[in-house]
């Protein structure tokens, strides 16, 4: 892996942030305005932007009996993610690896996986909660379920697509099963493995929450139900933001190692 | 001073616009009454009126819709979204939308008592102590029960997990719970009748019974809220539904045998589930029926669901609990005043 810094990827950051700024100053504006100022919706149902930041504030260093748990409950959530993340990465690469290797397996399992990918993740709860029982390892076997079927599904496809030209080349230099796996199928279809890496972290995100919120652990998902149960909707939208906010800086984190990627590879413009 | 002016101020012109906008039509004199309730014996007067067709003849004219909710909280979010009139809910979500501004208005009593902490067989919980370490179901985060068992673990001397504490709360819907004992993932419930004595008729026991859950059985498991904008556009119509709450409530305090027969064929077309004539008694003994409500026990509630955590200020009190409407229909008759009923009116044989 390469290992430029972050400043290394070069857009017109500049610019790019100055609108993102201005959009997201637009936004609570007119979020304020519809709020606050029009009052077109009860509180209750559509609270203002100082409500969800009192509940951030409460949340970051409150001192009531559900104060200050905000961090806390980020914590739990990353680090479940993060455990689960891994796990449905190296099994999914494994099982991905496997079916690009033996048809059978891609044309049994991969169908099936295929047909899986589709079911959300909320569905496994149930089955996960009675399975596993009310704790951290039903959440973690959504997570891992989630997580690992684009994994597999985008390794074995990009190994596919490795020209067999390159197979042919590698074997007449010599490489055995290992070294042509490891050295020509796995590198050659890392620019597409990292995209499916990608749509792993967000199924595997979402479906924390979910499950999360269903089970009711320590967590994001679990502020979120007690936000639901007290009739405290800005302590619901705080948690929204909290959610998108952490997914969308580990999208951009892969992002950024994605394109890093396809630009070594000479499939982006690196300008 | 000005500030909380204000704001009740916006919350009444809100909740006007937003009535306005949602039953324009009916914004004088409704031509349909929403009522909404739990399929659970805290809220058998509904269950009893419903069967024996008491809020049809109340009220008379206009179109009554029912509709039947797991939880508090989908029943106060449904009152939030403006689709319900009148509701049968836990004071405990009751008070939680009223300190967020909704505009809800209790006006009459349910029920007390009525829920039971039943510990899983072989769970080794014979007191509320041995609770340490272990995992309580309860409804849903922030409901009745869950706020009763804080009270309890308190009492105990013990506390949440989410607390720092050993005790471990876990929302789960009563009709889940047998199956999560069976595979032993709670060990523990603190659930409303008859999820109670159906456990127990599966040999799961009883830790204490219901008036060592708070305040010796004496505090509201439901209570009839109403939408103020509805109560105040239409009176009478509110007055007819109370009518039919106590004569549902007379029922099932003088008739057991007949309301147990009407709750049985309401729950039954509700739920589809035929309870066990035993476990019906049983459940109902537990569960005291009174249209009043001990405003003493409500403001205590709010401090416990403050201490909780679930809530930052009490709720305007006054405006939360209006009796008037129950009292005009029953002080004329029984010249005590309903409010101290001497001998609480316990279905059954004690």
């Amino acid at each position: 892996m390469t290992t430029a810094p972050l400043s290394a990827v070069r857009r017109p950051r500049s610019m790019t942030f100055v609108w993102q700024i201005a959009g997201l100053i637009i936004i609570i504006s007119l979020w304020w305005l519809v709020t606050d100022v029009l009052k077109i919706w009860p509180p209750y149902v559509f609270p203002s932007p100082k409500d969800v930041w009192e509940e951030f504030s409460y949340g970051l260093w409150g001192t009531g009996p559900q104060d200050g748990k905000l961090l806390s409950s980020v914590g739990s959530s990353l680090r479940r993610v993060a455990l689960g993340y891994v796990i449905a990465v190296g099994l999914g690469g494994v099982v991905g690896l496997l079916m690009s290797l033996w048809r059978p397996l891609r044309e049994t399992l991969g169908a099936y996986l295929q047909g899986l990918q589709s079911v959300p993740s909320i569905a496994f709860v149930p089955f996960a909660i009675l399975f596993l029982g009310l704790n951290e390892r039903a959440v973690m076997f959504v997570v891992i379920i989630e997580g690992f079927i684009p994994v597999a599904l985008a390794v074995s496809g990009a190994v596919l697509n490795v020209p067999p030209a390159w197979r042919t080349a590698g074997r007449t230099l010599g490489a055995n099963n290992f070294g042509l796996v490891t050295r020509v199928l796995l590198p050659a279809a890392l620019p597409n493995i990292v995209t499916g890496l990608r749509t792993a972290w967000s199924f595997a995100w979402r479906a924390l929450i979910g499950a999360e919120l269903l089970t009711a652990n320590p967590g994001l998902g679990r502020l979120l139900e007690v936000g639901r149960n007290t009739s405290n909707m800005a302590l619901v939208i705080a948690t929204i933001i909290i959610v998108g906010v952490i997914g969308a800086l580990f999208d951009l984190l892969i992002r950024t190692l994605e394109s890093r990627i396809r630009r070594d590879y000479g499939l982006e413009a690196g300008a | 001073m000005t500030h909380r002016t204000r704001k009740s101020l916006a919350v009444l012109l809100l909740s006007s616009l937003l009535w306005t906008s949602l039953s324009s039509s009916s914004a004088q004199t409704a031509t349909t009454v929403r009522i909404g309730f739990f399929p659970n014996l805290t809220h058998a007067p509904a269950l009893v009126a419903l069967d024996k067709g008491y809020y049809a003849a109340q009220m008379k004219g206009v179109k009554i819709e029912t509709k039947d909710f797991v939880s508090g909280t989908t029943l106060s979010e449904a009152f939030a979204a403006g689709a319900l009139d009148i509701g049968l809910i836990g004071p405990g979500p009751a008070i939680n939308a009223a300190a967020k501004g909704m505009p809800i208005q209790i006006i009459a009593g349910v029920a007390e008592a009525g829920a039971v902490m039943i510990a899983r067989k072989g769970s080794g919980i014979g007191t509320y102590k041995d609770l340490a370490g272990k995992k309580v179901a309860v409804p849903s985060l922030g409901n009745t029960q869950d706020i009763s068992l804080r009270a309890i673990l308190a009492d105990a001397g013990l506390k949440p997990q989410s607390d720092g504490g050993s005790v471990t709360i876990v929302p789960l819907a009563p009709a889940d719970v047998a199956a999560a004992f069976l595979s032993k993932q709670v060990d523990a419930a603190l659930v409303p009748e008859p999820w109670a004595a159906l456990l127990e008729a599966q040999s799961n026991k009883a830790v204490g019974d219901e008036k060592t859950v708070w305040r010796g059985g004496k505090y509201p498991s439901a209570v009839v809220i109403v939408n103020i904008k509805f109560a105040q556009a239409n009176p009478e119509l509110v007055k007819s539904f109370l009518k039919a709450h106590l004569q549902a409530i007379a029922l099932l305090n003088k008739s057991p045998a007949a309301a147990q027969t009407s709750v049985s064929s309401a729950l039954f077309k509700l739920t589809n589930q035929k309870l066990d004539p035993r476990v019906l008694q049983r459940a109902l003994k537990r569960t005291t029926f009174t249209a009043d409500v001990d405003i003493e026990a409500i403001k205590e509630y709010a401090q416990l669901n403050i201490n909780a955590g679930y809530s930052r200020k009490s709720p305007d009190f006054d405006s939360l609990v209006d009796l008037s409407l129950l009292r005009s229909l029953t002080a004329p008759q029984s010249q005590v005043p309903i409010q101290k009923s001497p001998a609480p009116l316990i279905l059954g044989r004690k």
